[in-house]
């Protein structure tokens, strides 16, 4: 609860703000433009090309949004339940419109209930500015009203971060963070914006300039072109080349690059699990995707590479395996923009710094057209065993509802033409394996943090990215009680999101882990779980359970008909496992198939 | 374990200092010292931090990491017989009335140890020098009693023809990888 004193002086602050900004209210182009940090701070935003911030409200950011009411015809702003659900909705927004998504939240509380998105901001490279409020700066290091550290908090965690204490500083500021979050690999930057700085008038007039360049953050997008030739020698020459490709073939909009690339040499490609939805399906070269569940011949076949090149990808463990073990065997090419993934977890012997799209971009003319049809062959070889062992099973009609059923249903109702979003856990690999996806930036899901709770406001924010496309959500009964508030920002805001919750009653994964490594111990994953359709009435969403197979195909069309947001629970298998499967710390080669 | 010294160059800005030590503190490098100040380059500060590792190529990305900081300029790891460094140390002595006179000669002379204080009945003496050097002073001191003894982090240029601001991002030469 805010103490009175403190909300009778921000009153006041506001009032005698208005009062000396009277004239200044509707922004006069010729005379100076004296504004307040709040106005600065719209102006700099709308400046930047912002559209849409997600955010909540609270004490010491009240007068920035008391700025933004006065914006609302051109800044849209969405409410959200939770700050977690503003960041990962900004989350959702940034990877489906390739450009940076904007959170609004206050101090203390506010600023740490972002930190998860943030983290899981920056493990995924998603370009993000969070505007959080800030205390007085007379009040700092008080341990005043909702005041936290929330630079010491962030530092770990953010790509940038900076405290604005001065009206002044708002344009050159906010220029930086859109310039810091959106260029060289991507991530979140953190603003802490003290209330002084927002009621305040600017001592000039207000002007923006992008920044372009930065002394101290150069990031090398043009690579060398000893590098590259050094690459191309080895792709020249390789018997076995296999391209691993991950999300920074997305950042950079190289998706027909790639294709280009890939179709010269004739090279098979495979990917990661952020990187997909980068290449069709349906491309002769693409050969599945990498990593722990990820399909057979992709992952065995790391092993018999002759040369890999790594393709806007970091070698995550959760792609290698034990790293001690992956690709001993090639030479590596690793092209990636940020030099400290260079021999990070996997020596590079051809490194290549740059944007991954002017990488490839100038790799193709070195390269020569080559055929290595029998190599990708040897991919079909181990498709067909996974095809048998497992796709064919989960598909089977028997028993309960498998996950992959209603994948592979929805896949085919959408023409693999949908943004499909996904939770953690067994369903985001399902979503993975059986979604055929057709175009790029199709799937979004919390890769290297692993949040549960991603999806719903992931999926708003998608939509808000991507209006004209399908945004499908799958969600486990887990997760989607992480963020279930966040269904009241999508009955608000109306945005026609599907949300599917593949419902096992399980923490689906962890049982399965339990019951591989831990001799079906079963600790705590049993749910009890509410009923979720009754839940999304409360709040104003409809939607349908479905627990037969029978009914399946027309539960996925109703969802897909309606042109509001719907949820449709899916009653699913309770014990199904997720396979393949790379058990931790063991090697690709000993993937497991049951 | 080796001793390696990392020069960073950084805008001299608030809360720089966190973010360098959190990525060593991530890493579970223990910082063995740590000296910041400005450089003759203006806004320009100057860490020189020295660790103990056993792995080169664990040290060669630790650099990459710390290069990640917006606000660093640049970075520059080194072996000890790469650069000429040196610390510095004070050593508050007691010199009580009737106690056993401290022998100013094999201090300036043996040591290069100077007196920079004189109190009523201790003295400040100054040492600088390798960690090696001081502590060889330290022990021939010892025994006429230390009331305080503090000592600096090491400071260290490379032994290379040109001055490590050179590499700052205007020149050309400078590069964000290399």
């Amino acid at each position: 609860m805010e103490n009175l004193t403190m909300i009778a002086q921000q009153t006041e602050a506001i009032e005698e703000m208005a009062q000396q900004n009277e004239s200044s209210s509707l922004l006069p182009t010729q005379a100076p433009r004296i504004l307040s940090g709040a106005q600065a701070l719209m102006e700099s935003l709308i400046a930047e090309g912002t559209e849409v911030i997600f955010g909540y409200p609270g004490g010491a950011i009240m007068p920035t949004y008391d700025a933004l009411f006065d914006y609302t015809d051109r800044l849209d702003h969405i409410l959200v339940r939770h700050e977690q659900g503003a960041g990962h909705a900004a989350q959702g927004y940034a990877r489906t419109s390739g450009k940076p998504g904007v959170c609004l939240v206050t101090s203390g509380p506010g600023g740490t209930n972002l930190v998860t998105p943030i983290a899981d901001a920056i493990i995924d490279c998603t370009p993000l500015v969070c505007i959080i409020g800030q205390v007085k700066s007379t009040l700092l290091g008080t341990d005043a009203f909702q005041e936290t550290d929330i630079i010491g908090v962030t530092t770990p965690v953010c790509k940038w971060n900076y405290q604005i204490t001065n009206a002044d500083e708002v344009p050159a500021i906010i220029a930086k963070a859109f310039y810091i979050a959106k260029s060289g690999k991507p991530g979140p930057v953190v603003i802490d914006f003290t209330r002084d700085a927002q009621v305040s008038l600017m001592s000039k007039s207000y002007e923006y300039k992008k920044v372009e360049t930065l002394t101290s953050y150069k990031p090398r997008v043009i690579p060398k072109d000893e590098h590259l030739e050094k690459a191309a020698q080895l792709i020249n020459n390789a018997k076995k080349p296999y391209i691993l490709f991950g999300q920074g073939v997305l950042i950079s909009g190289a998706e027909e690059e790639l294709k280009a690339f890939a179709e010269k040499t004739d090279i098979p490609c495979a990917s990661t699990l952020l990187g997909l939805s980068a290449m069709p399906i349906n491309h002769p070269n693409y050969v599945g995707w990498l990593g722990m569940h990820g399909n057979y011949g992709p992952n065995v076949l790391t092993t018999q590479a002759d040369v890999i090149i790594a393709i806007g990808m970091r070698f995550d463990d959760r792609v290698t395996g034990d790293a001690t073990k992956y690709i001993r065997q090639a030479k590596v090419i690793h092209i990636e923009i940020d030099p400290a993934e260079i021999d990070k977890i996997i020596k590079a012997d051809a490194p290549v710094v740059g944007d991954v799209k002017e990488a490839l971009k100038r790799l193709l003319p070195l390269v020569k057209p080559n055929n290595h049809t029998a190599w990708r062959n040897e991919f079909k070889k181990y498709d067909i065993i996974e095809d048998q062992k497992i796709t064919q099973r989960e598909l089977t009609a028997d028993g309960q509802i498998k996950m992959a059923e209603v994948v592979n249903m929805l896949s085919e109702k959408t023409k693999g033409e949908a943004c499909v979003i996904a939770d953690v856990g067994q369903h985001q690999m399902i979503a993975a394996r059986y979604y055929k996806f057709k175009n790029p930036r199709s799937y979004i899901a919390s890769g290297g943090l692993g949040t549960m709770g991603f999806a719903i406001p992931a999926a708003f924010g998608a939509k808000k990215g991507a209006p004209e496309r399908e945004v499908v959500a799958f969600i486990g009964d887990g997760c989607f009680q992480m963020t279930i508030q966040e269904l009241g920002t999508i009955a608000q805001s109306g945005l026609p999101v599907k949300l599917i919750i593949l419902n096992n009653n399980y923490l689906g994964m962890v049982r399965q882990w339990q019951q591989l490594f831990f001799e079906k111990r079963y600790s705590f994953v049993e749910l009890q779980n509410p009923d979720f359709v009754t839940i999304a009435k409360g709040f104003g969403i409809a939607g349908h359970t479905c627990s037969e197979r029978d009914n399946l195909s027309e539960s996925l069309d109703r969802l897909l008909q309606s042109d509001k947001p719907y949820l449709l629970e899916v009653m699913v298998e309770k014990e199904e496992n997720v396979f393949p499967m790379v058990p931790a710390g063991a090697a690709v080669a000993d993937i497991r198939l049951d | 374990m080796t001793t390696y010294t990392i020069c960073i160059f950084t805008e001299n800005t608030f809360g720089l200092l966190n973010k360098i030590t959190i990525i060593f503190t991530r890493r579970r490098i223990n910082i063995e010292s740590l000296t910041v100040s400005e450089t003759e380059r203006k806004g320009v500060s100057r860490y020189t931090i020295t660790i103990k590792h056993d792995k080169r190529e664990e040290v060669e990305k630790l650099v990459r990491q710390i290069r990640k900081v917006v606000e660093v300029l640049a970075v520059f790891g080194y072996l000890d017989d790469e650069i000429v460094y040196n610390e510095i140390a004070l050593f508050k002595v007691a010199t009580p009335i009737g106690g056993k006179p401290i022998d100013i000669e094999t201090i300036n002379k043996v040591y290069k140890a100077w007196v920079v204080y004189w109190g009523l009945d201790y003295v400040v003496i100054e040492k600088a020098g390798s960690e090696n050097e001081i502590l060889d002073f330290f022990r021939y001191i010892k025994s006429y009693g230390i009331l305080e003894f503090v000592k600096s982090g090491r400071v260290a240029v490379g032994k290379t023809p040109t001055g490590l601001v050179e590499y700052l991002p205007e020149e050309a030469n400078w590069e964000y990888y290399v």
